[in-house]
């Protein structure tokens, strides 16, 4: 072996580690440490300083001590609000992701069944929203939603209500806020599923007798779980920590824990709350989380057989 | 070649420069929105050839995070002075060099002393803006809802429960700031607006609150300028300079909604924005000449004309449009002023007890 | 007769969706021609807020702030979750894989709260024990934007490379062509589109991100959407509607651009195919 071979050869290993090693440093430092620092808030004291909260670890006299603090944690039991927070926040997430599918379903379905080169554009004009500014849509919508708002002034020009109905700062505000704004998470995944279903398998099912809606229940829905799952799961946890949308649409009694977090963290300036609570909500989210990626590795298995 | 030989000598040359002028012609400035007039920066510059970064916030408590989290590299800030107070206790701000601010003796003398309830000896503040936590009147709905013999000038307009429930259908909006609420409705019941009371916060106060929630729309401290200038709202517990500035835009807009501000006679909680400069601000030299020339008569008259708020400079009251030195509102009569009472700086421990009940109450639990 | 029915069924949910979609931004258009500052009132055509949204130093530099950092951020997140993609899917398996297919995903499902506090907290850390980065600014928002897109690039890509039939890649390399070489004319062209849409998406990510760019900003690295966030005090303003609108128009054109050209492609290949078979 040359020296030529050799260099070439250890760049091509040095190479290889790079691809590896740059976005793994990059994860590690900058989304790895990072939470660390908060669960390691989470078990310390807040106190009026700079920074807001005390070191866990202290050496006084020699004496190395690391005190873990479960105040927070328990303090977090013990206050109810917290508690109701979390559970509201998933019915929440849970009916929006709901309302999501119901919607974003049937579109995937009908873009999915268009002609191939049409299928394109739809996808695009599902997507096109998501690239305006999403902030400046929120704010559309209240101006569409408030009680002078578009939908109130049509319906009593209309004469169908007499009284404007409220809907900004509703719950219902925040369904279509969190709705609107997570479709296309919704749509795409199963479009993605639904465009390689075999088209055969339907037709032999209606050559045998099947009716259109039998076959769609008995065959379609049944192949497209892996989407639905995966759409789902884009929606409902993001949502569970959504902070804009409540905010801006919801009214003050809309809990949820993305808001809770935000003022325990801002208002009550309570650093090492507030981790704790962030600790708890991903705790909550583990399972969603791998449901979510157990279902994208069976996808991908699925993918990779086919080849 | 040559080219980057001299890249690199003019690039230690003003090196050289910046070190031996020992400060770069650059001021960072953190204030809140709409809060300065429209020249004001722009004359600094041109007075002094610093260049100024200015950016803009919309509550206490995210300039708070951020002085708290340190090294915010904005070498001028502008909290609230109740927010001052703790801020001082955490350690953040450097003390004033007095020597470096000629014009110090422009301020009011009497506020000064007030203010050394929050920061003692007035060591590392001076006064910018002050103004009264009151009601905001939609005129028009309000007296088709109440007829003639409203309430106008009582803060039963928000804490009767019966009455608060004939205006819940046009809007009641409440400022999202406990530590003003709480004062203001225990000076409301007739206790003592600085009391630290847990036991009087989670009883009479809350009960109070509780009651006239369900007529509540939101909680806010911004937003109900707009909704009040809209007419979306027809009362909300809010700023003086705010619901003026809704006044003004209601005005322009000719949309035939008639706001008006209101110190309520029962009293009205007194706030003073303050300037500081953060202990780890890179321009301190920069932000003296900034503070000293807010301290200006002119300057400060110019400010007061824009924002609709009293500044802390008696000898700029005489270059204020008359509109607003004679607007009771704006400028209390000494008899409203007996009435008024400045907000209390609360301990850690009634901190907490104190935003716990209040996020409990907006959620209505 | 049924398919008929089903087809129009199709059609009605399309349009509903659409509808849905698009009422909001038919309204900003609409609303940014308005002469009146009230969003409710229709006072007559007028095309002055563009005039002014140009004027507007705070938004205009705003503007700037968050399409530089979108851009950075976006391309620098191409690069590294395309190294990420790579490894996951071409690697085989190396130490710490499961941490690492963990960290991947992680930042696509974490609560923007969190993201910002965290990242927060680290720089803080940082500068207190490093003393890097000194301040808050442009940087660590672009650092912060960088680390939640690249997980988005690395879905995307690396789900396009395992489409990828590596039959392609192995021809070419035994008709010759080294590993750069396969790269470059092989597995690049092919794996394109995928980047182009994870930079897209990392775009307008890093474009709309509210909560975690109000974390980690400091002196003048105001973003687009902190302006608007905090122009809620005073209304949205008509230019706002104007600047969407312009925004709106850009995006959708370029969208139509890459739809006629991806088309009129496919269009050549099935004419190249056909004429190849026909021979």
């Amino acid at each position: 072996m040359n020296i030529a071979q050799v260099f070439t050869q250890t760049l091509k290993q040095s190479g290889k580690k790079l691809v590896v090693l740059l976005p793994f440093s990059w994860l590690l430092v900058f989304f790895l440490i990072p939470f660390l620092i908060v669960l390691q808030i989470s078990f310390s004291e807040s106190r009026i300083a700079q920074p807001p909260f005390t070191d866990l670890t202290s050496f006084v006299d020699d004496v190395y001590t690391i005190s873990l603090n479960l105040f927070n944690y328990i303090d977090l039991y013990e206050y109810d609000l917290y508690l109701s927070g979390y559970i509201s926040s998933v019915k929440i997430a849970f009916t929006a992701t709901t309302l999501c599918l119901l919607i974003g379903y049937p579109i995937a379905y009908a873009i999915a069944k268009l002609p191939p080169h049409t299928r394109n554009l739809a996808l695009m004009l599902v997507i096109l929203p998501s690239w305006t500014s999403f902030l400046i849509r929120i704010y559309a919508w209240i101006g569409i939603l408030k009680q002078n708002g578009l939908i109130n002034n049509a319906l009593m020009g209309l004469g169908v209500i007499e009284q404007p109905l409220e809907i900004l700062h509703t719950p219902i505000a925040v369904y279509i806020g969190i709705v609107y704004a997570y479709l296309p998470f919704m749509v795409l995944p199963i479009y993605t599923n639904l465009v390689k279903h075999d088209s055969s398998l339907l037709e032999a099912a209606a050559d045998l007798g099947a009716r259109p809606i039998g076959s769609f229940f008995k065959i379609t829905l049944p192949l497209s779980v892996s989407g639905i799952v995966a759409g789902s799961m884009l929606v409902f946890i993001p949502s569970v920590g959504e902070f804009v949308i409540p905010e801006l649409l919801g009214g003050p009694d809309t809990l949820m824990i993305g808001k809770l977090l935000w003022s325990e963290f801002f208002n009550a300036r309570n650093w090492p709350g507030a981790s704790a609570v962030a600790v708890v909500m991903l705790l909550l989210l583990i399972l969603p989380i791998t449901i979510f990626q157990r279902y994208q590795a069976k996808d991908l298995e699925e993918q990779a057989n086919e080849h | 070649m040559k080219a980057i030989k001299k890249l690199a000598l003019a690039t230690a040359c003003a090196v050289a420069t910046t070190g031996a002028m020992a400060e770069e012609k650059v001021l960072n400035v953190y204030n809140w929105s709409d809060y300065i007039a429209e020249d004001t920066l722009a004359n600094f510059e041109a007075e002094t050839g610093i260049k100024v970064v200015y950016d803009v916030f919309d509550s206490n408590d995210v300039l708070e995070a951020k002085l708290l989290s340190g090294k915010t590299g904005y070498d001028v800030v502008v909290p609230s002075a109740t927010f001052l107070a703790r801020q001082i206790q955490a350690g953040v701000f450097q003390p004033l060099d007095r020597s470096k601010l000629p014009q110090y003796e422009n301020l009011d003398a009497p506020m000064m002393e007030k203010l050394t309830s929050h920061d003692p000896d007035n060591a590392y503040s001076i006064p910018y803006l002050w103004g009264t936590t009151g009601i905001g009147i939609n005129v028009g709905q309000v007296t088709e809802r109440l007829g003639e013999d409203m309430p106008a000038d009582s803060w039963d307009l928000v804490f009767n429960p019966e009455i608060a429930a004939k205006l819940a259908d046009c809007g009641i909006t409440m400022l999202d700031a406990w530590d003003e609420v709480v004062p203001t409705v225990l000076n409301y019941l007739g206790e003592d607006p600085k009391s630290t009371d847990t036991a009087l916060l989670n009883g009479k106060v809350k009960d109070t609150l509780s009651a006239v929630r369900p007529h509540i729309r939101y909680f806010h401290s911004s937003q109900y300028i707009n909704d009040l200038a809209n007419g979306d709202v027809c009362v909300t517990v809010g700023w003086s300079g705010d619901i003026l500035q809704a006044m003004d835009r209601a005005d322009e807009a000719e949309n035939g909604v008639e706001v008006s501000y209101v110190i309520p006679k029962e009293g009205a909680g007194l706030w003073f924005d303050m300037l500081a400069i953060p202990k780890d601000a890179s321009h301190p030299e920069n932000a003296h000449k900034f503070l000293d020339f807010l301290m200006r008569k002119d300057v400060m008259a110019g400010i007061s004309n824009y924002v609709w708020y009293p500044n802390a400079i008696p000898g700029s009251k005489e270059m204020i449009d008359e509109e607003i030195t004679s607007d009771p509102s704006i400028y209390p009569t000494p008899e409203v002023e007996k009435n008024l009472f400045t907000f209390p700086v609360y301990a850690p421990k009634f901190d907490r007890a104190g935003s716990r009940m209040w996020t409990a109450l907006k959620s209505g639990k | 007769m049924s398919t008929n029915k089903t087809n129009k069924l199709s059609w009605a949910i399309l349009l509903g969706g659409f509808a849905f979609l698009y009422l909001p931004i038919f309204i900003l258009i609409v609303y940014s021609f308005n002469e009146s500052r009230l969003v409710t009132v229709w006072a007559g055509f007028s095309t002055k807020w563009y005039g002014e949204l140009f004027e507007d130093e705070q938004m205009m530099s705003a503007v700037w702030m968050s399409l530089k950092i979108a851009f950075l951020s976006a391309s620098a997140a191409v690069a590294l979750g395309t190294l990420a993609a790579i490894a996951l899917v071409r690697s085989g398996a190396f130490k710490g894989k499961t941490l690492f297919t963990g960290m991947i995903t992680a930042p696509l499902v974490m609560p923007e709260v969190i993201t910002g506090l965290s990242l927060l907290l680290l720089f803080v850390t940082m500068s207190q024990v490093l003393g890097w980065p000194e301040g808050r600014g442009s940087l660590t928002i672009w650092i912060a934007h960088t680390t939640f897109n690249m997980a988005y690039v690395a879905v995307v890509v690396s789900a396009r490379l395992r489409e990828l039939d590596r039959r392609l890649e192995e021809a070419a390399m035994d008709l010759g062509a080294n590993k750069f070489q396969v790269f470059i004319y092989i597995t690049l062209p092919i794996v394109a589109p995928a980047l182009l849409a994870g930079w897209l998406l990392a775009f307008t990510l890093s474009l709309d991100d509210l909560v975690i760019a109000s974390f980690v900003s400091g002196p003048g690295s105001t973003t687009l959407p902190m302006v608007v966030f905090s122009s809620v005090r005073l209304g949205v303003s008509p230019k706002i509607n104007a600047l969407a609108t312009l925004l709106v128009l850009a995006v959708a054109m370029a969208a139509f651009i890459a739809w006629w050209f991806m088309r009129r492609n496919e269009l050549q290949r099935q004419k190249e195919i056909r004429s190849a078979f026909s021979q």
